[in-house]
């Protein structure tokens, strides 16, 4: 898999700029990986363990804004998912988040991969917030729109 | 001679009348009580009790709430107290409220033992236990009967799923590839590129199903490849690892005995993914004279058996009424904050032939 420093360095300005406690970018892998999707570039993470999980289309919140193409918004992961539901989420899960906020980016029609950012409290992330990431995903991706990705 | 067996006789009659489990009454050819043993005495309450011993006219009446016939659980059509044709009531379901256990299902007897004077005997023998016995039974053929009609339905379907339907998924993406010799249109080729990508997506999906459903690997190369296999898949979807060691010697059991192990082992570990909030959790197999043990152990949370379960319940009496198809054993050990370990141990063919 290929790994794009200027992505890390991106998603690290993200945060800071958002102030939110991780901020994660999941990108279809090129065919050749047989195109999953995986949180492969994490800023804020205790541990290194998500960037194993390979997301399902359709399942966790990546795969659910991935299929849906919408942003999701979750204030508080508690009443969101119930503990016992909550493997079905590894991120929330793995990175004991409470409240997080996720939008999809698009090239060509498609989504391409899924910003995600969150915070280990709930009710921080609200609908400004959720904005301003889109906004973010929207203008100061450039290079993390995916192009050079499904150059092939 | 023959007064010391009368003697003797007599003796037992009157033990067994004092000491018996059942109940025995007798009643006279009018249905005033004669007599009544301490068990029929217990289980009757204090105003019943005082009417039959007063000899009052259908006492029993008051606690009986009928009896078994061919069209009714309860009836009293026909009492038995009162009919008469006695041979019909030498065996018979009842049904009594009776004290302190409340309504009771009995097999009783009502038969004339002295034809001259017309005493009565009714004898009852508490049913309850039986019964509980009886539908434990039924239960658990029944969850047996569930288990194999949903594994052999999950095989079709997962057969179904992966030799037909991803196959012809399959060669729909080879057509859709076929295209790039066929045209240099960039725009087409664009196009299809895309849905080439959708459509192994989407043959993921079914696989994932598939396996999911039943993995093939199970049938085709054994437990410790669909184990392996398993473990990888919920590596990737879960993030939890799993520390597998196997040291079983032979490839292939039973195709039963595998289902076992492999839906237990399942059920095990995604309990602990569910419930014990862990990382990693052990899996150990491993054979041992004669017998094939699977260990699943985590450190996490533990639970108290018996207390309210989490999720359903189903899944530990699932695991147990799995484990004895095979004729083996599940114990489940787990302590709050120690974590929790199922041990599973099943006998080989062998043994289990000899048991048979």
């Amino acid at each position: 898999m290929e790994y794009i420093e200027e992505y890390q360095l991106q998603i690290e300005k993200f945060r800071e700029a958002l102030g939110c406690d991780i901020m994660a970018l999941a990108l279809v892998q090129p065919a050749e990986n047989l195109y999953v999707l995986k949180w492969q570039y994490i800023s804020g993470n205790i541990s290194e363990r998500i960037k194993k999980v390979v997301l399902q289309s359709g399942k966790g919140i990546a795969g659910g804004v991935f299929k849906s193409g919408k942003p999701l918004m979750v204030p508080n992961v508690s009443e969101f998912a119930s503990k016992d539901d909550l493997f079905n989420y590894p991120i929330l899960r793995l990175e004991k988040l409470q409240s997080v906020g996720a939008t999809p980016l698009w090239h060509s029609g498609r989504v391409v991969g899924v910003l995600l950012g969150g915070y280990r409290e709930s009710n921080l992330m609200t609908t400004e917030k959720l904005q301003l990431l889109i906004s973010m995903s929207k203008s100061g991706l450039g290079k993390l729109d995916g192009k050079e990705l499904l150059r092939n | 001679m023959i007064s010391d067996k009368k003697e003797q006789l007599t003796d037992l009659m009157l033990k067994m009348y004092e000491n018996s489990t059942e109940a025995i009454f007798f009643f006279t050819r009018e249905g005033q009580t004669i007599s009544m043993n301490p068990a029929a005495e217990k289980i009757m309450n204090v105003h019943v009790l005082e009417q039959l011993k007063k000899g009052a006219e259908n006492a029993l009446c008051t606690v009986c709430i009928g009896y078994t016939s061919e069209s009714d659980l309860t009836t009293c059509k026909d009492c038995y107290f009162t009919s008469s044709s006695h041979e019909d009531f030498s065996s018979f379901q009842v049904f009594l409220e009776t004290e302190g256990k409340g309504i009771t299902p009995y097999a009783a007897t009502f038969h004339v033992i002295d034809a001259e004077k017309g005493t009565r005997v009714f004898i009852l023998r508490d049913l309850s236990v039986q019964f509980e016995t009886q539908s434990k039974l039924e239960q658990n053929t029944m969850m047996k009967n569930v288990i194999k009609a949903q594994e052999n339905e999950r095989k079709r379907i997962s057969r179904e799923l992966h030799d037909s339907v991803a196959q012809e998924l399959l060669s729909a993406v080879v057509d859709l590839r076929a295209l790039k010799y066929m045209t240099d249109d960039k725009d087409v080729l664009k196009k299809t590129n895309e849905s080439t990508t959708t459509l192994i997506r989407l043959m993921d999906d079914i696989r994932n199903l598939s396996v999911e459903l039943r993995p093939s690997a199970l049938d085709d190369f054994g437990l410790e490849a669909a184990f392996r296999s398993h473990f990888k898949r919920l590596e990737e979807s879960s993030g939890l690892s799993v520390d597998f060691v196997s040291t079983i010697e032979r490839n292939r059991y039973e195709t039963e005995v595998e289902t076992v192990f492999y839906r237990i082992c399942q059920e095990a570990v995604f309990n602990a993914v569910k419930y014990a909030h862990v990382e990693t959790v052990q899996v150990r197999l491993f054979e041992e004279q004669n017998i094939l043990h699977l260990i699943v152990k985590d450190e996490g949370a533990g639970f108290i058996r018996g207390s309210n379960p989490l999720g359903t319940g189903l899944g530990l009496y699932g695991m147990n009424e799995r484990a004895e198809l095979v004729l083996g054993n599940v114990t489940i050990s787990s302590e709050i904050g120690e974590g929790t370990t199922v041990h599973l141990r099943v006998p080989l063919k062998e043994q289990r032939e000899m048991a048979e």
